[in-house]
């Protein structure tokens, strides 16, 4: 076992590879997260984001490459992270008929050292419903509850795998919140997700993960500013305005289009729009919701991949 | 509290709080105890029936024999000692009462003041003491009247003891319900544990320092604290409802338990294995179970079964294991030697032991 510095990556993942089968879940990846940072692992389903964190989590073994969480080879030695790190899984693992105390109280007796039931609780906003069983819980508290779990032994460094899936808004945004403050308290954090906005607002960093890569990687504002000098003209989908007369007009430099709007990629929208609405009108049309904005995430993965990353 | 006792008392919560294995496990058999206890209950309990031997042929013999004939609820048959107690064996009779030669002679000397009392034998069953009981009783109440008082008396009852091979249904039954919910405690453990990992909690639990073997443990233990449970309720309905004797050592019995449970825990653990879904592992419990239920004896005798059944009942483990408690608990016969039985239940929990551990999925 080594030890890294201090200041030096809590995780560092050199070419890590796994196969199911006929199916090359994680093919070949990089990356480091750095100590109390918000790192996070963003992709569709099956893009290879929950086998990777399990590997990285002790609970499955690379085909190839090297993993080191908290300057441990986890391949060889995962009994050794284990009381360090706090791990929430896709769903809320929770005994059905437990209650919350309960819950807390046996997670907390797996630790050689760890917080009193009460903080954990007050802290996951759990404390009202200390008496309901798992079962009876909202998805939003089951969801706390387990985050709640995974933070009984005071961890370094905390794992969440799609914390917020399935969750209402406001729930999400209470979730949010919890995962703000693991950053608060000096907690390094790495989350998959899919959603684009969960990981504009957590994340210090992320990677874009599809098919078992990684597609790119850096802060928000790097993967926009790198992919995007443009802004973005959006407006709903309008039948009779060929995608090949946007494209020819003025600073366009690409036209994406789906099923419900149309993107035109620009240097300068004030002349982009003018033009567009000129057009428009000599056909009898009118765009719906036009609007400019930045280019977002969203846009990123649409252009590393091709398609939306919409549920 | 260690992971072990805390994890062991999550589970006994998590069972306690789940009404169908609650009934499956506890209930179920009080249900096929009260049911067929009362319908094989029948007439026999209330009449005393009495093997008469009269090798005597006095007038004082036969007057002894009225006055047993006109006590309430006793009914006696006449036969030679020889048949007689082969009926008592086989249970046709309760107990045997011979009036010796010299009976008669006896009586008139002991009524004329020279000589001691005379004695009669009485054979009981030491293992059905209430039997017993009911015997003395009605065998004081004859002499009494014989004896009208005398001292000292005429005639005194001399014990014989006869073990008799024949126990009631319900004796038989007992025993061997409790076999059948100790198999039960055991093999519907893989119904939570297919459940907890399609929940993913094996996997949870996998990523905190908890070990393996204390997973196991606590399921360990917990199941045999159910099993005690279901060892107290069962044998305590038994004897407090149907008058079951328990002749032998409860402690033992107690090792037979714990035994068959972990042999059959690790059956469960197999099932667990092969099966992917809770609705899977409910299917698979049902199909193990069944057969074992009705072909291991629990019902009625292997001997009373066909060679061939018979054959499958030698495979079963659970017929090993309410033989063993049916030996034990109420002298029942016995279907193979005790080590045998022992011997049985320890190698399906080695060998269940060995595949669930080559097998078993965590995630």
């Amino acid at each position: 076992m080594t030890t890294i510095p201090a200041g030096g990556p809590v995780i560092r993942v050199r070419g890590l590879t796994k196969r199911y089968g006929d199916v090359q879940a994680v093919d070949g990846i990089d990356f480091d997260v750095a100590k109390g940072e918000i790192f996070g692992l963003l992709g569709p389903n099956g893009a290879g984001k929950t086998t990777t964190v399990e590997i990285l989590e002790g609970l499955r073994q690379p085909d190839g490459g090297q993993v080191s969480v908290l300057g441990v080879d986890v391949s060889h030695d995962a009994d050794a992270i284990k009381p360090r790190i706090g791990v929430s899984l896709q769903t809320a693992a929770l005994y059905p008929k437990l209650t919350v105390t309960e819950l807390i109280d046996l997670f907390r007796s797996f630790y050689p050292t760890s917080r009193s039931t009460k903080e954990v609780m007050d802290a996951l906003e759990l404390g009202e419903r200390h008496d309901a069983r798992s079962q009876d819980l909202s998805g939003g508290q089951r969801q706390r509850l387990a985050v709640a779990l995974s933070l009984v032994n005071d961890p370094e460094l905390v794992f969440l795998d799609e914390p917020t899936t399935g969750l209402d808004p406001a729930a999400r945004r209470s979730l949010w919140d919890i995962v703000e403050g693991l950053k608060a308290d000096g907690r390094s954090v790495l989350l998959t997700t899919h959603y684009m906005e969960e990981a504009e607002i957590l994340c210090d960093r992320l990677a874009i993960m599809d098919h078992g890569r990684i597609l790119e990687m850096g802060t928000v504002e790097q993967l926009v500013s790198k992919h995007f000098q443009e802004r973005t003209v959006r407006f709903d989908r309008l039948d009779g305005l060929a995608r090949e007369e946007l494209e020819r007009l003025p600073e366009v430099t690409s036209v994406k289009e789906d099923t419900n709007e149309v993107l035109m990629y620009t240097k300068d929208p004030g002349r982009t729009i003018g033009a567009l609405l000129d057009l428009a009108d000599s056909r009898g049309l009118e765009p719906q919701n036009l609007g400019i904005r930045r280019a977002t995430l969203e846009d990123v993965f649409l252009d590393l991949t091709g398609r939306a990353l919409r549920d | 509290m260690t992971p072990l006792l805390a994890l062991t008392r999550a589970n006994i919560r998590s069972y306690t709080r789940d009404r169908a294995a609650l009934f499956w496990t506890l209930a179920f058999p009080l249900i096929f105890i009260f049911m067929f206890g009362f319908i094989f209950q029948g007439g026999n309990q209330s009449q005393l029936k009495l093997g008469w031997v009269d090798q005597d042929a006095s007038p004082a013999a036969t007057q002894l024999r009225q006055a047993f004939a006109a006590q309430t609820g006793t009914e006696l048959t006449d036969a030679p000692k020889d048949d007689a107690l082969a009926k008592m064996r086989q249970g046709d009779v309760d107990a045997v009462i011979v009036v010796p030669v010299g009976y008669g002679e006896g009586v008139t000397a002991g009524a004329a003041g020279s000589g001691g009392p005379t004695s009669i034998l009485v054979f009981t069953d030491p293992s059905r003491s209430n039997l017993v009981a009911s015997v003395y009783q009605a065998v004081g109440a004859v002499l009494g009247v014989v004896n009208l008082g005398g001292r000292p008396p005429l005639v005194v009852p001399q014990a014989e003891t006869l073990q008799t091979e024949n126990l009631t249904f319900i004796s038989y039954f007992v025993p061997s319900m409790l076999g059948l919910s100790v198999m039960q405690v055991g093999i519907f453990a893989a119904i939570p544990l297919v459940a907890d990992r399609e929940k993913l909690i094996l996997k949870r639990l996998a990523a905190t320092p908890l070990k393996r073997w204390q997973l196991v443990g606590s399921n360990v233990l917990m199941r045999l604290l159910i099993a005690l449970v279901q060892t107290v309720i069962i044998v305590g309905v038994g004897v407090a409802a149907f008058h079951v004797e328990i002749t032998g050592s409860l402690l033992l019995a107690l090792a037979f338990v714990a035994l068959g449970a972990m042999a059959f825990l690790a059956l469960g653990y197999v099932i667990a294995s092969f099966a992917k879904t809770e609705e899977a592992a409910n299917g698979m419990t049902s199909v193990v179970q069944f057969p074992m239920m009705f072909l291991s004896g629990t019902f009625f005798p292997i001997a009373a079964m066909p060679d061939f059944l018979q054959t499958v009942a030698r495979l079963i483990p659970l017929t090993y294991l309410a033989d063993a408690l049916r030996q034990v608990m109420v002298g029942g016969a016995a279907f193979a030697p005790l080590y045998v039985c022992a011997a049985v239940l320890l190698a399906w929990l080695v060998g269940c032991f060995f595949v669930a551990s080559r097998t078993f999925r965590w995630q």
